[in-house]
């Protein structure tokens, strides 16, 4: 990977700008290590019992700590992140893949190791949610095909989580730490390094306001309450809180000073969210459903503007370019 | 003295010639920004002539379907695909040609809308309930609750009812994707090579038709392919002298600059990168191909490339071999930074020799579809070669968004980011 190749040049360089250095030792590093910890949980408790009913919670608690870091799409997450969450699926590659593997008990699906390379759909915390929680697919028997592929999932996403967490804590942080220093080519100065954590704040307020919010919301004629991310085990509003929390918490890393606006939007973030009806948004087709989940949406840019007036306009940072840029 | 004098004189009258320039050798802006409008105005006109010999060739297949007529007009469609590709680049930044741009080339489609597909093609989906409606099958059809009379197929049929039917975006109706579709049918190869096998047949009257509905098939293509071109009209006059297009970029300079600059950006980044190449990648699956009907995603993403360097080198070769050039993006940097813009026209080279390695690859036999194969290493090198130029190129891009003066604009694609105060209000 590139960036490895850069790191003995970029150990010796001077201490980083504070906010990088915050953003990382307060919030991106305990993350991913947060991460790898519920993940290997989740896998060790799956081994003994791979059943719906004992994998529900250490499944829940991995989505929860992917949530403070799982929105940073850069360095080792630019790509790795993908795999961990593939959503959304708009043409429903997760169930087509999963029930292929099954009805063919492809030998992929016992080898976690083989199992890297599978389909993205297939691998993650959103392919184990259709396992455990589709009644398509959460049926199945100790000791079945289905039962080792939940196995060989979980111990996929475990090494996963570890490899993100290495990526970072061995690898990238040292190429955030140097930006500016001589033989950093990803970073030319400490300002372009806080450019590129900015971007992943709004762009993660963003794509919760557009897509974790916006795609179920649809128009108002036609909702679509099963574009909700995560609906089928109920998270949907609490992933909109989860990840609004990280990014403030990141930007609150990054700022030299107080963000008194930005903690008051967030708070009426939180207020709003309260209202919501169903966790799994899945009675919007309701109009006064739908209004509070509106105020959510609404709340949420709120936030990123505040976060931009608070943040971005102090230290001089505009917002590069996203993956979400394209349509 | 006579010569000193016209000397003087020729120099006066060549004055407007450098005006376009100022001291340090950089051109002015609004020069940049004419020739990237002259770059869009002669790729879609290019569109579209290569889109009118495709209707030519759609028609002469219809009249006589053959092994040969069906040969020419896919070739026709590849013909027409390599300019259309290098106009994506405009897309990102200026509104008017991002709101057409679904018209001609959205993508990806449940193309069972259209017209038969394999058994193995899932039926309707969670998210689209008529991704097999099979409309060519299909003359009365219910369509979110609508009775539709689908008995005649025309364009107005295809633009107004199909066309993302029940609001969902893959109800792809038309465009370069649906004519893809129907002359080459669904690609059952898998991670195979071979494109779609479908037979001319599907167009022969009478006892000859083979599909079903060989009439309904020729009436849907021939609508398909009018629309494509009167789509196309509308973005060549929309960049020609008075066009809206053309006007919005001229009308600000810095914003017209930023446009430049977030379409190259967007499109390298979000789009080329994530959405059509790497996320087809790590889901291995050849539907995830861009031009996946034909086998020309090679193509498609070499010149999506291509118009992104176009654009910052003032530069972009015709169909007829012609250049369009002028005052460029590049050279404006130039003036203000040299190194930054060796940095960008190296990276810009970097991706496109990465590209031209799958176009070559492909071309010599290692299709596109076999790249995407689990577990094939080559290809996934091959993939993510682009991938990571692309990626490395937007950096660049954002390096100079910070190094031209371009204060007071914001990227598109969110409300926030656009207008801080828009959520205020």
């Amino acid at each position: 990977m590139r960036y490895s190749l850069m790191l003995c040049a970029c150990l010796a360089a001077s201490p980083a700008m504070a906010g990088i250095e915050e953003a990382l030792t307060d919030h991106i590093l305990p993350g991913f290590a947060g991460f790898s910890t519920a993940a290997d949980a989740l896998a060790v408790t799956a081994e003994a019992d791979c059943s719906p009913d004992a994998l529900r919670a250490p499944w829940n608690a991995a989505f929860d700590a992917w949530t403070e870091i799982g929105d940073v799409r850069m360095g080792p997450s630019e790509t790795g992140a993908l795999s961990v969450s593939f959503w959304p699926d708009a043409r429903g590659f997760t169930p087509k893949t999963l029930r292929r593997l099954i009805s063919s008990e492809e030998e992929v699906g016992t080898d976690p190791t083989a199992f890297a390379d599978v389909s993205i759909a297939a691998r993650g915390l959103f392919a184990l949610e259709q396992m455990l929680y589709d009644a398509d697919f959460d049926d199945y028997a100790p000791g079945s095909y289905a039962c080792t592929l939940v196995q060989t999932a979980t111990a996929d996403l475990a090494s996963q989580a570890q490899a993100l967490e290495a990526g970072w804590r061995d690898g990238y942080s040292a190429v955030l730490r140097s930006a500016g220093a001589e033989g950093n080519s990803a970073f030319l100065s400490e300002q372009e390094a806080m450019t590129a954590l900015y971007t992943q704040v709004l762009s993660s307020l963003e794509f919760t306001a557009d897509s974790r919010l916006g795609r179920p919301l649809g128009t108002f004629e036609r909702p679509r309450p099963t574009r909700a991310e995560a609906w089928r085990s109920g998270r949907s509003l609490r992933n909109v809180l989860l990840y609004a929390e990280a990014a403030e918490e990141m930007a609150m890393a990054l700022s030299d000073g107080e963000m008194p606006q930005t903690e008051a939007a967030m708070q009426r973030l939180r207020d709003a969210a309260e209202k919501v009806s169903d966790p799994s948004l899945q009675d919007i087709e309701d109009p006064s459903a739908r209004l509070r989940v509106e105020i959510v949406q609404q709340n949420v840019r709120a936030l990123s503007g505040y976060i931009e007036q608070e943040l971005g306009v102090p230290l001089g940072l505009t917002a590069g370019f996203n993956s979400q840029d394209g349509d | 003295m006579k010569f000193a004098t016209s000397t003087a004189l020729a120099m006066l009258l060549a004055a407007p010639a450098f005006s376009a320039t100022d001291a340090a050798g950089a051109p002015d802006k609004a020069s940049v920004l004419e020739t990237y409008a002259d770059i869009a105005l002669a790729g879609y006109e290019d569109s579209l002539s290569t889109a009118k010999a495709l209707q030519e060739a759609v028609e002469a297949l219809i009249a006589e379907p053959s092994e040969e007529t069906l040969a020419a007009a896919r070739e026709a469609w590849l013909v027409s695909r390599n300019p259309y590709q290098q106009t994506e680049v405009f897309r990102f930044g200026n509104p008017i040609v991002d709101d057409w741009e679904g018209k001609v080339n959205a993508w990806p489609l449940d193309e069972g809308l259209i017209d038969y597909v394999s058994e193995e093609y899932e039926g309707p989906t969670d998210e689209n309930e008529y991704a097999a409606l099979n409309i060519i099958a299909t003359p009365q059809a219910t369509i979110a609750g609508q009775e539709v009379d689908a008995s005649e197929i025309t364009p107005e049929l295809i633009a107004d009812t199909l066309n993302e039917a029940d609001g969902i975006e893959t109800n792809v109706a038309r465009g370069y994707h649906a004519i893809e579709f129907l002359l080459w049918g669904q690609d059952l190869n898998g991670t195979e090579p071979g494109a779609g096998e479908r037979p001319y047949t599907d167009y022969a009257t009478g006892d000859d038709c083979t599909g079903g509905n060989c009439d309904r098939r020729a009436d849907y293509l021939k609508a398909a392919t009018t629309l494509l071109v009167s789509d196309l009209e509308e973005m060549v006059a929309a960049w020609g002298a008075d066009g809206e297009a053309r006007g919005a970029v001229l009308e600000d300079e810095n914003a017209g600059i930023t446009a430049m600059l977030t379409g190259m950006g967007s499109l390298s980044y979000g789009e080329q990168a994530g959405e059509r190449m790497r996320l087809g990648l790590m889901l291995n699956d050849p539907e995830e191909e861009h031009d996946c009907f034909s086998d020309n995603t090679h193509n498609s993403h070499f010149y999506d490339g291509k118009g992104i360097q176009n654009v910052y080198l003032g530069s972009y070769t015709r169909v007829d071999g012609s250049t369009v050039e002028g005052a460029s993006l590049s050279e404006l940097v130039a003036a203000t930074d040299l190194a930054l813009d060796d940095e960008m026209k190296t990276k810009l080279d970097t991706t496109m020799t990465a590209l031209g390695a799958i176009k070559e690859a492909a071309e010599g036999g290692f299709a596109y579809d076999q790249m995407l194969a689990i577990g094939d290493e080559k290809g996934e090198e091959l993939i993510m070669g682009g991938v990571n130029g692309l990626i490395d190129q937007t950096r660049t891009v954002e390096r100079i968004v910070g190094a031209l003066d371009l204060s007071g604009v914001a990227f598109e694609g969110s409300d926030s980011l656009d207008n801080p105060d828009a959520v205020f209000q």
